[in-house]
């Protein structure tokens, strides 16, 4: 994983980069296959676009998940304001837990756009 | 519903029964003094029963599983005036104990009031799991 980022520059290392890489990989305990054969074959194409769609994949479900909580608070709202609420507890629990998912969304966003930028100023 | 806000609806579970325990006892308190006919049943006292759910592995909260009904008897009391009173003279009152109710009360009070700081609590918790990815 450590090295995904600069894996992207594989395509242009010297032999003797990719040699390195390649004993970075095997050292690294978290290291998967996929990532040694990727770096052994200069290519990482098709790693970081599988990367790429978990991530994407991820925040997607997340999106949901908040959304429906979401849509779940605004029904309680608009119950309470109708006066078919049953439980208090019931409307503010919900909104709590649509509240928390938004900030834990937005949060894991700012620190993927965090990781992003990062990426961006590396010097090439 | 998700798994990572299961303490929110474990404590919302508590504070619906006890709620309910809250609706109960209010009735019986309200009913205190219904008085009715010996030829008919009492006011019968009602009890939440209220039974833990089972998931294999820390649970899932409090569910209501019905509500039980005190003694229909109730207590004869000797009443000559009241317009119920039978050829005797007693009327059937529901056998409910005011002071029970009350401290049962405090009870149920007490229990919903643990429920909400629970949930503050875990909601504290995961506002600083978040914290920590923001610094």
């Amino acid at each position: 994983m450590a090295l995904s980022p600069i894996g992207g520059v594989g395509g242009i290392g010297a032999a003797q980069l990719a040699q390195a890489y390649r004993q970075q990989a095997l050292a690294a305990s978290s290291a998967s296959d996929a990532a040694t054969r990727a770096a052994a074959a200069g290519s990482v194409d098709a790693g970081t676009a599988a990367r790429g769609a978990d991530f994407a994949s991820a925040i997607g479900q997340g999106l949901q998940q908040v959304q429906n909580l979401d849509q779940s608070a605004a029904t309680k709202a608009v119950q309470a304001a109708t006066g078919n609420l049953t439980d208090i507890h019931d409307y503010v629990i919900t909104a709590t837990k649509a509240q928390t998912a938004t900030e834990l969304t937005t949060t894991v966003r700012n620190k993927a756009m965090d990781a992003f930028n990062e990426i961006m100023r590396m010097p090439l | 519903m998700s798994a990572v806000f299961e303490a929110l609806g474990i404590s919302g579970s508590g504070m619906e029964v006890h709620q309910a325990w809250m609706d109960a006892i209010s009735d019986n308190l309200a009913n205190v003094n219904t008085v009715r006919p010996t030829s008919q049943a009492a006011f019968q006292a009602r009890y939440v029963v209220a039974a833990g759910v089972e998931d294999g592995s820390t649970g899932l909260g409090v569910t209501e599983t019905g509500i039980a009904l005190g003694d229909p008897n109730g207590r004869l009391v000797y009443s000559p005036q009241h317009p119920m009173a039978d050829s005797k003279g007693y009327v059937r009152l529901p056998d409910i104990d005011l002071g029970e109710q009350m401290s049962t009360m405090i009870m149920a009070q007490r229990g919903y009031q643990a429920n909400i700081s629970n949930v503050d609590r875990v909601k504290e918790t995961y506002q600083a799991a978040i914290q920590m990815g923001r610094g």
